[in-house]
């Protein structure tokens, strides 16, 4: 096996999920455009009946840019980096490749038909889980088949020493499993009783308090193990291999992944401040927030020390500076996010415009720029190709990082407006808005978040098109390159 | 000390299961019975109502809409009463949203009235002319499924105790009782509504989504 | 005591137990590395040099056997 020249790393697996990242990213932004057009001309809510409303198509949105687009991208860099770290090929297995290629079919299918009940209103109405119970068994199954596959391939490796991303996959497998097991906990009425009504149809175990508390422990946790914790993952592994430069610190890393696992957890609570959960549980998710921050920014900083003495590389190689921005916004989410969960602040900040815009300078400045750095990365080694354009690249950087300051900026501003005017009281104490007062004063700031959407969404257009050219047209190269990416 | 267990990916693995388990085991367990409890005099939704819920699940509210009332002065001069956790224990799932594009709805039922919302999901900006919710206007021809909401009743009384037919509470028998008492719910709704097609329907023994939608909205006070 | 009075011995515990780990634990890594007992950088390395035939950092021994066979 040692000697046998023609052993390569195995990127089957990773392409296919390389391709319904592109897909699925088209889509989930192309909806998200949509809806955030629509908050600011309502009139778009009828382009296409009762399927068309904001109310029915955020959900999609939601749905398809997490478990569509980021899921694949997951899982596209997983099968790729774990190969290389663990200085395995899957086609040394024949198992472990049939169990990748059932994966991703049984994904892809999967996806389909949760996006087709999710558009023809089936929902548990909680948000992130909001799959009826015979999409959550294949997803689970989908799970429990990514576990084998993951395990399996630490189980034949030469590298004994588990390098960085792995804790942090591993970490993904697990937490995401936990949590969405006990989150969706439901019985299906048509069998409880006795078969009525809906097959698809099924109640949660729990109810109210007890359902909110359950709800957003999975809810902020799968931001966790969904959004932060395989990005983590990539840039371990990107990072470092994209510049040529060992992370900074590896004891630092050490230290960052182990807070992390312990402390996240913890601050589910903090979408419930000044909700009928207990006030311990409040104040403990405020206060876990804030620690939060410390292995959140040990990550973010490891990552830029990374780059020390190397900064050059910034000016020169578009896929770092994709990558350096990405922990950039990293650091600016973490830090944002416990202020907001300062109670204080989370009573001006809760149910307002600030909490999507803190959601978006997460997503889009840290997930979607990392996961597409980490495909840019991939390709030249997969297709063996060089990358299309680096002027493309460029020019996608520069206008996506403009839609991400239009789109949270103008959501800080909407946010704290709001919720500044729901609390305003005049002279005598009485209130000196009615409700449609704050939502008619949003309409400037909605219209910039929507232009914000064509400009970021036209970037993932660029995104997609060098990609696929990448595939099919860039020029062919001979050796693998170690470092940098060749790009043209 | 940790570093052992990078090499060993089994109990690297059962590390961090036990490292994420943790919080949520303290979070969540404690208060566990004393949450679920009713505040005194709660009773369970009507199959109607039931029905009612799962188009506001379906046509996704909580998008918009939060049901929770905060302790704040701002807040209750402007629903009413501030949010208990035992009026949310027959609420499966809880439906508070987590954003406020359009007001509270926590105790809509006690400010707004069926004509109300009637005249408000066929056309908003009637009633609010700058509103920018979006129309409804396909609750009003689309069938609601009494049948699993029946389902659904039937399953919470038996697995969870949920006080259906008890004295002084809702009834619910079985599915020809209760959609019988959901029809007769139903028509009392259409009379204070003006929609020939609905008034049609409901005549014909047939409950249009906005009715159940109404029912719902009118039961949460 | 009650439930309360418990969760609050529980809570400070727990603080002092936590910190208590965590500078332990930093003090551990960088001992260790200082008196040359463990090299924990090297392991960084793993992800540049992660050609299929490069030499792992550390050799698997069950993968040693395997080769062997």
């Amino acid at each position: 096996m040692q000697s046998n020249a023609a052993l390569e790393y195995d990127y089957s697996v990773a392409k296919l999920f390389t391709y319904t990242t592109i897909l699925f990213g088209i889509l989930g932004m192309l909806i998200g455009t949509l809806i955030a057009a629509q908050m600011a001309f309502p009139e778009l809510n009828y382009l296409l009946g009762e399927y068309g409303t904001f109310s029915r198509l955020r959900p999609l949105h939601t749905n398809i840019v997490i478990f569509g687009f980021t899921l694949s991208g997951v899982w596209a860099t997983a099968y790729y980096v774990s190969q290389r770290v663990l200085k395995v090929s899957m086609a040394e297995s024949k198992f472990l490749m049939a169990l990748g290629k059932i994966h991703f079919w049984l994904y892809f299918f999967g996806a389909l038909a949760a996006v087709i009940t999710l558009g023809m209103g089936i929902t548990q109405s909680k948000e992130y889980a909001v799959f009826e119970w015979p999409i959550d068994v294949v997803i689970v199954l989908i799970w429990v088949i990514w576990g084998l596959s993951l395990f399996g391939l630490i189980g034949i490796r030469r590298e004994k020493s588990l390098y960085i991303s792995m804790w942090y996959y591993i970490a993904t497998f697990l937490g995401i499993a936990m949590l969405y097991l006990f989150n969706n906990m439901a019985i299906p009425t048509y069998f409880a009783s006795g078969g009525y009504g809906s097959i698809f149809h099924s109640v949660s175990v729990y109810s109210g308090t007890n359902d909110a508390l359950v709800q957003w422990w999975y809810g902020h946790n799968a931001v966790a193990f969904g959004f932060t914790v395989p990005i983590i993952a990539m840039i371990y592994y990107f990072l470092p291999k994209e510049s040529g430069q060992a992370i900074y610190s590896y004891k630092l890393s050490l230290l960052s992944f182990w807070g992390l696992m312990f402390v996240y957890l913890w601050a589910g609570s903090h979408h419930l401040i000044w909700s009928t959960v207990p006030d311990w549980m409040q104040t403990m998710g405020s206060i876990f927030s804030v620690v939060l921050i410390l292995p959140s920014w040990g990550s973010a900083i490891n990552m830029l020390l990374t780059m020390k003495g190397e900064w050059n590389q910034l000016t020169e190689n578009p896929l770092i500076k994709l990558m350096v921005l990405a922990s950039t916004f990293y650091m600016l989410s973490t830090i944002e996010g416990p202020i907001q969960s300062i109670k204080s602040v989370n009573a001006i900040a809760h149910f307002t415009d600030w909490i999507p815009g803190h959601v978006h300078d997460g997503v889009l400045g840290w997930v979607v720029f990392m996961i597409m750095a980490a495909l840019f990365h991939m390709a030249p080694r997969m297709f063996k190709k060089e990358i299309y354009s680096k002027k493309l690249i460029d020019m996608q950087f520069w206008l996506q990082t403009t839609a991400i300051v239009l789109y949270f900026t103008s959501m800080w501003i909407a946010g704290i407006t709001q919720g500044m005017m729901w609390r305003a009281v005049d002279e005598y104490g009485n209130l000196m808005y009615s409700f449609i007062d704050t939502v008619a004063v949003l309409h400037p700031y909605y219209t910039i978040r929507a232009v914000a959407g064509v400009l970021y969404l036209l970037g993932f257009f660029m995104f997609a098109y060098n990609m696929i050219l990448t595939m099919t047209a860039a020029k062919t190269i001979d050796t693998e390159p170690q470092f940098r990416s060749p790009m043209a | 000390m940790f570093h052992w267990l990078e090499k060993n990916p089994f109990f690297f693995a059962v590390g961090v299961f036990l490292v994420i388990a943790f919080a949520g085991l303290v979070e969540i367990l404690p208060n566990f019975g004393e949450a679920s409890r009713p505040v005194v005099g709660l009773k369970p939704y009507t199959v109607l109502e039931l029905a009612g819920k799962e188009v506001y699940k379906k046509d996704n509210c909580i998008a918009c809409h939060s049901q929770l009332i905060r302790p704040f002065k701002s807040e209750t001069d402007r629903y009413g009463q501030y949010s208990l956790s035992g009026e949310y224990a027959y609420d499966r799932p809880f439906l508070w949203g987590s954003k406020r594009t359009g007001p509270d709805l926590h105790r809509i039922g006690n400010y707004r009235s069926t004509d109300w919302h009637e005249n408000h999901m066929w056309d908003p900006k009637s009633v609010i002319p700058q509103s920018i919710m979006p129309a409804y206007k396909h609750q009003f021809s689309n069938i609601a499924d009494i049948e699993t909401a029946y389902a659904e009743a039937v399953t919470v009384k038996e697995l969870f105790n949920t006080p259906y037919d008890v004295d002084g509470g809702v009834a619910l028998g079985s599915w020809e009782d209760a959609r019988a008492a959901a029809l007769a719910e139903a028509k009392e709704i259409a009379a204070d509504m003006k929609n020939q097609d609905v008034k049609d329907l409901v005549a014909n023994d047939q409950i249009p989504e906005i009715v159940a939608l109404i029912a719902y909205m009118n039961k949460l006070k | 005591m009650d439930f309360k009075e418990l969760a609050i011995y529980a809570n400070l515990f727990m603080t002092v137990f936590l910190v208590l780990m965590l500078y332990g634990y930093i003090i551990h890594l960088y001992r260790s590395e200082k008196r040359g007992e463990k090299d924990y950088e090297k392991y960084g390395k793993i992800a540049l040099d992660d050609e299929i035939d490069s030499k792992p950092i550390e050799e698997d021994p069950s993968a040693e056997n395997k080769k062997e066979e």
